[in-house]
């Protein structure tokens, strides 16, 4: 479902060009569940940035079902993360002058359909949010927007899943609920995961754990369904 | 659920065409959220105003246009008027009857007129019989009472007499009248007629006597050579005929007959007019210039603050595309309703204006047309284009990578464009109103120069202190090091104030000075009658006469006419201009004798028909006078002698004689001596009354024609011709209620001649009183304005001061030292602002003033403490309470809605 090529990301500095990422492959099949693990400043935000198509790479490319991100211009990108992309942010990242409901809306309305608040609705009540949903993000709590996030990202029904940190703003127990609603969407939906965290416990719930250093790939782990379903249910 | 393949890029086209009614609902549906979250508010506003402003003053002006060519019509009881000493051809009148305008014809004169039981000097003026083409007649049945509008004048065998003059001839409605040698019949009292005021003084010599045209042959006064006033008017509800026959009219009769409107008849209330409407050109040009500021600055921090917004957008799948429909949607969405609700208000603006012009706008008004609308309307899309779609063009580049990191800035569009666009629809703006290169050219100059003047202050001012952090010990180094930290901000924002108190010291330093010159022109108790042709022996029983009947008497002035013949001993030699006597100066054109005066009004064989005959010009002289060729030597001027310098009288070079003046000197009107290229010190020889006088030039003056009271080119020292036989010239105030004395001062003293000029002063002074309301509410509008633009700007910075003194607080500063570092930064920036923007406004005035406005330009020493000060206190209070806020909000709240 994702391929990544030889990426190659530099940065002009005051200090000079500063490459994030040096000449990362990567391969990620179709529903499988990757978590991308490592320090601060070793470059796995800019791996899934690039990846979900939000910049654009010195060199190398990235497929996404096939398509060549590295062929595409902002515009193409942004057609190509509606159809195939959803994302849950750390911060949460909801419009704050639109509702719950409305928030969730959004990237079904973007795509023209009409059924959007029902669909909406639906996946609202999913979350555990069916009567918060005519509240506005500063009237929820982190965890109840962290869900508004997630229904947002299953809401365009994109077969792909790019979570950075999501449980980074959250406190331990709220962090777990929210990690178990999102693994429950992502195998009802069988979507392809791709997470970001710096949390060791986390990277082993998804089935393969993929660790940066300084840019560059040092271990792709991965782990026996057993053993990530037993962390699951755990 | 299942997953949708992709294995090719999705056509752009198809999803957007699909997307956009979903985008517009999104557009309505953020355009509401922002409106409720206050944040499109300001933004509102300020276009509204701009709508409100330009609409409003484009109305008005678009009816004042319409108002004026009635009032000019009324003025002149036509739409154009063609006058002169001599009968012009018929074949004008053909000609513009021809061409489907209703004409008629006038002609005034002065005459005895008698009666069984006496006699008296009237203002005859005969009439056609389509008399008035404009306005209406006022008569009545019996002397002294209210009348009623006709719309003609007297039938043949008829006169109409004014009310005055029924009492000194001791008749009554039916009895008959003589003129010259036509016997006629008194038929009605008349009270007023539509040009009453706007004749010459032909028809201000006396109580009106009105004729028909058929009747004059009868009269046998008017013969070849004889004072008369021809008037031929015309008339057409299409401006565009009236323009071509003017044209016509041009073209075959060159200079000898002109056609005239009532600008040019009057050239107090023309002058009056032309600098409201500059005045209001430019209040409107500021009020939409500061509108579109607070534009800028509205829809800079709305994008700022949508970013992310944005970025989210785009990671959801929106294209810039999408993002540049949904904004441009938001955007005319608001604009559109702003430029109805502008409307509306802009049409109660300029109901406002109507109701305090009302008594100028005595006829029922055509309704405007909807070209101010297009203009309103108009403007908003300009000050949309220029101020507020640039940065929010900005936001379509935002990168959807923001949404990972904070950091990421704009990169696309760089970021001085928006001020460039801005700076480009200024002048767009600034063009399009004016019309005005030079005005245009002005306000960029100055404006241009404040900016560079900021940016060398500031970067002195900022660079003085290298040092950074934030110096948070006391509340005077916090605010400096504030200062300093926000140095680009800070620039602009006092640029900004500067630039906002700039227009308004401009406007209302004019205003003032405007309204003060006016009034000085023309003060309550302004003389209204010309008494001339007085003879030495009658000075004492006329100030007798006037301190019997409470009325003040004024100086009297000796009055010879004289002529120049040579400079120091030889010819002189003007300057190429024609002769300048269209000063204004009603003396010099009251009294101006001409060439080939000197004939007898005809049939006047009593003593006021004899003595008339010196004394009498055309007010309006300049247009009258033209249809005879100018005299290359110097024509005569009505000249005076003088102890005293004549109020509103300045010496320019030189110095007045003083106490102890002897003969032999003479002051001489700066611009007429520089016509004659004289000198201090120079000899001039003069011819008074088939003498020749020779006096040394000791002084240079400046005079002030406008204000209708006696003014000389050329004044003696006493002594130098008293010997040559003068008359005397004096003023009095009589208000109407005494108007019948004339009548018994004119009986006691039968050979002077009485010139009333007071409806004219009257409709000056009531025009100008009127035009004063219309420029104070303008200066109101812009006031408004400027308020907004400050309110934007503080609101620009105000998110980076809540972050910033949100961390302040939580690191344990206190409110109070918050506050005031708060309010010392603020003071800070309004003072320099006011000090910059007075150094602006001075400079613009100074070319304003004597440019555009033809006024003396002086400095205006109070504002250069004022400007500063009031600078410092508005801003400050007006950033202090907007920012209170900083610190009543919880610390945790800011920082929490920071992350």
């Amino acid at each position: 479902m994702i391929q990544v090529q030889n990426l190659v990301k530099k940065v002009d500095t005051s200090e000079g060009e500063l490459t994030i990422l040096k000449g990362i492959n990567l391969d990620i099949a179709d529903g499988e569940a990757v978590a991308i693990v490592g320090a601060s400043g070793s470059g796995k935000s800019t791996l899934l940035g690039l990846m979900a198509g939000l910049d654009a790479a010195t060199s190398g490319d990235v497929l996404l079902d096939g398509n060549s991100l590295a062929s595409l211009d902002e515009e193409q990108r942004a057609l190509l993360r509606g159809q195939l992309v959803g994302f849950v942010f750390q911060s949460f990242q909801l419009l704050p002058s639109l509702t719950a409901l409305e928030n969730v809306m959004l990237p079904i309305e973007l795509k023209g359909d009409e059924q959007a608040r029902d669909k909406a609705r639906q996946l609202l009540e999913r979350v555990g949010l069916k009567d918060r949903w005519h509240h506005y993000p500063n009237q929820l709590s982190g965890g109840e927007q962290q869900r508004v996030a997630i229904a947002r990202a299953f809401a365009s029904e994109a077969p792909i899943l790019f979570a950075d940190e999501p449980t980074g703003n959250l406190d331990t127990a709220t962090g777990s609920r929210i990690i178990e609603l999102l693994f429950d969407l992502n195998r009802e939906f069988s979507t392809t995961l791709v997470l970001v965290t710096h949390d060791d416990r986390l990277a082993q719930k998804c089935g393969r754990a993929v660790r940066l250093v300084a840019g560059e790939i040092v271990s792709d782990e991965k782990f026996s369904d057993e053993k990530a379903g037993a962390q699951l249910s755990a | 659920m299942k997953k949708p393949g992709l294995s090719s890029v999705p056509d752009p086209q198809a999803i957007n065409s699909q997307a956009r009614p979903r985008l517009l609902q999104l557009a309505l549906r953020l355009l509401w959220r922002d409106w409720s979250g206050g944040e499109l508010k300001l933004l509102f506003v300020a276009l509204v105003m701009a709508v409100t402003s330009v609409t409003g003053i484009a109305l008005f002006t678009d009816r004042l246009e319409r108002a004026l060519l009635l009032e000019s019509a009324n003025m002149l009881a036509a739409d154009r008027v063609l006058g002169s000493r001599e009968q012009p051809p018929e074949e004008i009148l053909t000609e513009a009857q021809t061409r489907g305008m209703r004409t008629a014809r006038t002609l005034s004169f002065t005459s005895m007129a008698f009666s069984d039981n006496g006699n008296m000097l009237v203002a005859a003026k005969a009439v056609s019989d389509s008399y008035p083409l404009r306005g209406e007649v006022i008569i009545t049945d019996a002397p002294f009472t209210r009348g009623r509008p006709i719309q003609s004048g007297p039938p043949p065998g008829e006169v109409w007499l004014e009310s005055r003059a029924l009492p000194a001839l001791g008749i009554d409605v039916g009895d008959v009248v003589y003129v010259g040698e036509a016997e006629l019949r008194l038929g009605q009292i008349i009270i007023t007629e539509p040009d009453r005021s706007g004749g010459g003084m032909i028809d201000n010599a006396g109580p009106r006597l009105m004729l028909h045209m058929a009747d004059v042959p009868a009269t046998n006064v008017v013969q070849t050579g004889s004072r008369v006033s021809y008037r031929y008017l015309f008339a057409d509800d299409d401006l565009r005929v009236l323009d071509d026959f003017e044209s016509w009219v041009r073209e075959q009769y060159e200079r000898q007959f002109r056609i005239r409107d009532v600008r040019e008849e009057s050239e107090e209330i023309a002058e009056a007019l032309d600098r409201a409407e500059s005045f209001l050109l430019l209040g409107s040009l500021f009020a939409v210039l500061l509108a579109g500021v607070a534009i800028a600055l509205t829809a800079k921090r709305y994008s700022e603050r949508h970013f992310d917004y944005v970025a989210i957008l785009k990671t959801l799948g929106c294209t810039s595309r999408q993002i540049t429909i949904l904004y441009l949607s938001i955007q005319l969405i608001l604009a559109a309703i702003a430029v109805v609700v502008g409307w509306l208000l802009g049409w109660l603006v300029h109901q406002g204006i109507l109701v305090l012009l009302q008594s100028i706008m005595v006829v029922e008004l055509p309704t405007p047309g909807i070209q101010p609308y297009i203009v309103g309307g108009l403007t908003a899309l300009i000050c949309l284009l220029a101020f507020a779609l640039p940065p929010l063009l900005a936001l379509r580049e935002t990168p959807p990578l923001r949404v990972l990191r904070k950091d990421i800035s704009q990169t696309s569009i760089g970021d001085n464009v928006p001020y460039l666009f801005g700076i480009l629809g200024a002048i767009v703006l600034v063009l399009w109103y004016s019309q005005d290169l030079v005005l245009t050219s002005v306000l960029v100059l100055s404006v241009a120069g404040i900016a560079l003047l900021l940016s060398v202050i500031s970067w002195a001012l900022l660079q003085s202190t290298g040092s950074a952090g934030m110096k948070a010990g006391n509340a005077w180094k916090l605010a400096m090091t504030a200062a300093r930290r926000r140095r680009r901000q800070n620039i602009l924002q006092v640029m900004v104030f500067a630039i906002t108190i700039m227009s308004l010291l401009i406007l209302s330093l004019l205003r003032t000075d405007l309204i003060d010159e006016w009034q000085a022109q023309l003060p309550e108790n302004t003389p209204n009658h010309f008494m001339m042709n007085i003879s030495a022996g009658q000075i004492e029983g006329i100030e007798a006469f006037f301190a019997d009947n409470g009325i003040e008497a004024n100086a009297f002035y000796p009055l010879i006419s004289a002529r120049v013949t040579g400079i120091n001993g030889a010819e002189p030699d003007p300057g190429d201009e024609e002769e300048d006597n269209e000063g204004g100066s009603l003396t010099e054109s009251v009294s101006m004798e001409e060439e080939s005066a000197g004939n007898v009004s005809p049939g006047g064989d009593g003593e006021g028909g004899r003595s008339r005959t010196d004394g009498e010009g055309e007010a309006a002289s300049a247009g009258e006078q033209e249809g005879e060729a100018a005299p290359r030597r110097l024509s005569r001027r009505q000249v005076t002698w003088a102890e005293q310098l004549p109020p509103d009288n300045a010496i320019t070079a030189g110095e007045w004689w003083g106490d102890s003046a002897e003969p032999g000197y003479v002051s001489i009107e700066e611009e007429y001596a520089d016509w004659l290229d004289l000198e201090l010190g120079d000899v001039l020889e003069f011819e008074v009354n088939q003498q020749l006088v020779t006096a040394e030039v000791s002084s240079f003056r400046s005079v002030r024609w406008d204000n209708m009271q006696p003014n000389f080119f050329i004044i003696f020292s006493p002594g130098s011709i008293d010997h040559l036989g003068a008359t005397f010239l004096s003023t009095a105030l009589m208000e109407s209620e005494q108007k019948m004395l004339l009548n018994e001062l004119i009986r006691m003293f039968p050979t002077i001649v009485v010139i009333e000029i007071d409806a004219l002063i009257e409709q000056i002074q009531t025009i100008i009183a009127q035009v004063t309301s219309a420029i104070e509410l303008i200066s109101l509008l812009v006031l408004v304005c400027g308020a907004l633009v400050l309110l934007a700007c503080v609101n620009a910075s105000l998110d980076e001061r809540f972050h910033e003194n949100a961390i302040l607080r939580t690191l344990g500063a206190g409110r109070r030292l918050i506050l005031s570092s708060l309010l010392i930064e603020f003071a800070v920036i309004g003072l320099l602002a006011g000090f910059i923007a007075t150094l602006g406004a001075e400079a613009s005035l100074a070319y304003l003033q004597e440019e555009v406005f033809e006024q003396d330009f002086s400095f205006h020493f109070w504002v250069w403490l004022a400007g500063p000060l009031s600078g410092m206190i508005l801003i400050a209070l007006l950033g202090v309470s907007a920012t209170r806020k900083v610190v009543s909000i919880s610390p945790l709240t800011v920082l929490r809605r920071m992350v």
